[in-house]
């Protein structure tokens, strides 16, 4: 075990923390949020720092680094809370494609990926279904070239700026995955903001024609890829998390020795010393927590990595829910408005439970695995 | 000791029910329970209903055209206000100068404003905090001098609530900068729509704007306009804030949330079943419904106890907004991630759109930020607890 960074580590996460501070300044992140589009721009930056490629392997022109490097890298995102598309497309969509066996999709996307040609998302949930990855009322038919698929898939992270959709649907009473070009007729998007700054998308399929070498995968297969790649996602937003947890905990540490009541300094208060340490407790036990989900990832059994991710994202997002509301008490009124960063960082953090299945949903998980 | 509600309680009860169902208009019930924004026209409307059927002053006394109820009587219109759907009674200038000037005001305040507070003639908002002094609000700067035949007032207040919408301040100013903090302090009724007086709606987490910054520059105030006597505003202010004890704890917005957390439970559906029949979901919403009861009982015993509430005012100022939150924090769950798209104009009862999901999400992650306010003003939870232990301990 090594916790130091490697050299290449280094590079890359000190590049990429002077890249989030120039670009990714609250105010250049406001406009660009308000502009509602993903911004091209922004996105290339990443793209240039090797984040696109950063999971795709090197045959198809990516980097093939490590859920630790993943980790590294996804912490420095969270600390200036950047809400493109990383999570959705350069994690779970990427990992979901190379784990597949697809090879002509793979070359397609994998590289196009890697190069910043495209953006990817993954379309899973459903009306009514919460979290569960099994879809209920998306389906898909066998026509004469292909197949065909009518349904519905919500809450679409970045739908609007992908230009595939990763559509998972039922087939023959099994899963199955299908690649759909955004561009394909008959897929509508209804793109919509979210409270901390992304986009979400309502996609509507209505009969949606697909050939046979747009199909990911079907069966046992596909429902072993998409939980590989949920566990990806979730533990990259669990790294999310902690870099945004530990730049808040430090400038609400800030604010505290500045700010004055009573004649003298917050930090002065031990009640507000405590829930300072509290802070700072809650970040490192999150952030060991994503250590311990990271090193699943590598686990060959799919069970026990699941499980193990489930812990973290159930550990990091009450960590996470605790930061939010400690970083907004101490900073009193000013905490809720929407002119400090504070504000940001806080709705950011109350995402960490809600996205990629909540407590509720990685406790049942959890429970259902230990039977198992 | 009779804990049953008596027969003339019961009937009250009973009373104020059935007013709610005859005259509580159904947009402004349906609001409510979308957590839709009220507006200013809204409120005018709710506090003429109540006017026109002579509650428009439900903890006033019968010879300021209140309705005269007990302790107990205001708590039950408040709780089952709240439970019908009704909006909150603007407490500006019914809960808080309205009682002061009862006490302290001249006879020409008392006729001038008193009437004109129940149907929202004039509206009211309280101008205490500023951007230097928010828990420790005695150490405020805003100068009132004494020129002439009236005060000239500059400074600048912060967090005034609805302060875009208000016709008169009840302000703290320093009259006199040689006394200590709470010393020199002076309550002054200001016409806010004079040259000098700036409004600026202060964005809050949840995107909508009802606190603001305000400007004092060179205001005037006749000297008539000083509530009680020169450097005694501390002393009304602390008398204001006692006031309303029941109010403090948001019983009935407890109640209200409660109610729509059970009905967002029930309506969620997770592969084929309620989300109430999820006992990781049902146990949350059973153990904040016996905190209700508790907190509930807690300040009935409080109201009924006309005596110096003592540290119990602070507890329930705590207890009621860590209900309130844990309410806001459970409805967003019950909500999942169906509450992460968000526009604040979603909020507004006549947008065409109300996003993706069903109609309740968007609130559900709104009035989980909006709430942690809850813990912070009127004093935070910390220093509610500090005055808690200065009592008991006897410092």
């Amino acid at each position: 075990m090594d916790f130091e960074y490697s050299q290449e580590q280094r590079m890359l996460t000190d590049s990429l923390r002077r890249l989030v501070e120039d670009n990714w300044s609250r105010p250049k992140r406001r406009e660009r949020q308000g502009a509602g589009v993903l911004n091209l721009n922004a996105w290339s930056s990443l793209v240039e720092l090797g984040i696109g490629g950063l999971l795709v392997p090197e045959e198809f022109g990516g980097f093939g680094e490590t859920p630790a490097t993943m980790l590294a890298v996804h912490q420095e995102l969270g600390r200036g809370l950047v809400s493109e598309p990383v999570i959705s497309s350069a994690v779970i969509a990427v990992t979901l494609l190379a784990n597949c066996q697809n090879q002509a999709l793979k070359q397609q996307w994998l590289t196009a990926h890697a190069e910043g040609d495209a953006v990817l998302a993954v379309a899973w949930q459903e009306q009514g279904e919460r979290d569960a990855q099994r879809p209920l009322c998306t389906r898909a038919t066998v026509s004469k070239d292909g197949y065909s698929l009518e349904g519905r898939k919500i809450l679409v992270w970045h739908g609007a700026g992908a230009q595939a959709l990763i559509v998972s649907a039922v087939l023959d009473g099994e899963v199955a995955l299908f690649l759909v070009p955004a561009d394909t007729q008959g897929v509508s998007v209804q793109d919509h903001p979210t409270f901390d700054g992304a986009r979400a998308a309502t996609i509507s399929l209505k009969g949606v024609q697909l050939t046979k070498t747009q199909l990911i995968a079907s069966g046992v297969a596909a429902e072993q890829l998409l939980t590989l790649a949920l566990d990806h996602g979730i533990v990259a937003l669990c790294a999310h998390a902690c870099g945004a947890m530990a730049y808040l905990t430090d400038s609400t540490i800030q604010y505290s020795k500045t700010r004055k009541q009573f004649g003298q300094p917050l930090a002065a208060f031990q009640v507000l010393q405590h829930r300072l340490g509290d802070m700072l407790i809650q970040s490192e036990m999150g952030l060991s927590m994503t250590y311990v989900a990271t090193n699943a990832l590598g686990e060959p059994d799919a069970a026990k990595r699941s499980r193990l991710v489930s812990m973290a994202k159930v550990e990091v997002a009450a960590a996470a829910r605790l930061v939010g509301e400690m970083s907004v008490q101490l900073h009193g009124g000013m905490g809720m408005t929407d002119e400090l960063e504070v504000g940001d960082y806080f709705k950011r953090l109350t995402y960490t439970d809600m996205l990629l299945g909540d407590t509720n949903f990685h406790l049942q998980r959890m429970q259902d695995l230990n039977a198992a | 000791m009779d804990l049953t509600w008596t027969a003339e309680e019961r009937a009250f009860r009973k009373e104020v029910q059935d007013f709610l169902k005859a005259k509580l208009p159904a947009d402004l019930r349906a609001k409510a329970f979308a957590h839709h924004r009220v507006t200013r026209e809204d409120f005018v409307r709710w506090h003429g209903i109540l006017t026109d059927y002579g509650w428009g002053a439900p903890s006033w006394p019968k010879e300021y055209g209140g309705t005269g109820w007990s302790p107990l009587e205001r708590l039950i219109f408040e709780i089952e206000s709240f439970k019908a759907g009704a909006p909150r009674l603007i407490p500006f200038g019914l809960s808080m100068i309205g009682p002061v000037l009862m006490k302290y005001g001249s006879q020409a305040q008392k006729d001038r404003f008193l009437p004109r507070m129940l149907r929202l003639e004039d509206w009211w908002c309280q101008g205490y905090s500023e951007p230097g002094s928010g828990s420790d609000l005695a150490s405020l700067k805003t100068r009132a001098e004494r020129v002439g035949d009236r005060y000239i007032i500059n400074g600048q207040k912060t967090w005034t609530t609805m302060a875009h919408f208000a016709d008169w301040m009840f302000c703290l100013t320093r009259t006199d900068t040689g006394a200590k903090a709470q010393r020199g302090i002076s309550m002054i009724l200001i016409d806010m729509k004079q040259p000098g007086v700036t409004v600026r709606p202060i964005k809050t987490l949840d995107g909508g704007a009802d606190v603001n910054e305000v400007w004092l520059e060179n205001v005037e105030a006749p000297l008539e306009n000083l509530v009680g006597e020169e450097n005694q505003g501390w002393t009304y202010a602390k008398y204001l804030l006692g006031h309303e004890r029941g109010g403090i704890a948001g019983i009935g917005h407890c109640h209200r949330e409660l109610a729509i957390l059970k009905s967002l439970a029930d309506r969620t559906m997770a592969s084929g079943e309620s989300l109430s029949l999820s006992s990781r979901v049902r146990d949350g919403i059973n153990r904040a419904e016996g905190q209700l009861l508790a907190l509930e009982m807690m300040v009935l015993r409080v109201a009924a106890d006309q005596t110096d509430p003592g540290p119990k005012a602070s507890i329930l100022k705590i207890r009621g907004s860590e209900l309130q939150m844990e309410l806001a924090r459970l409805q967003m769950q019950v909500a999942g991630a169906d509450a992460w798209p968000y526009d604040p104009e979603w909020m507004f009862a006549d947008a065409s759109y109300h996003g993706p999901s069903p109609e309740y999400s968007p609130a559900a992650a709104a009035a989980y930020f909006d709430m942690r306010k809850t813990a912070i003003y009127g004093g935070t939870n910390e220093v509610q607890k500090g005055i808690i232990a200065k009592q008991i301990i006897g410092v």
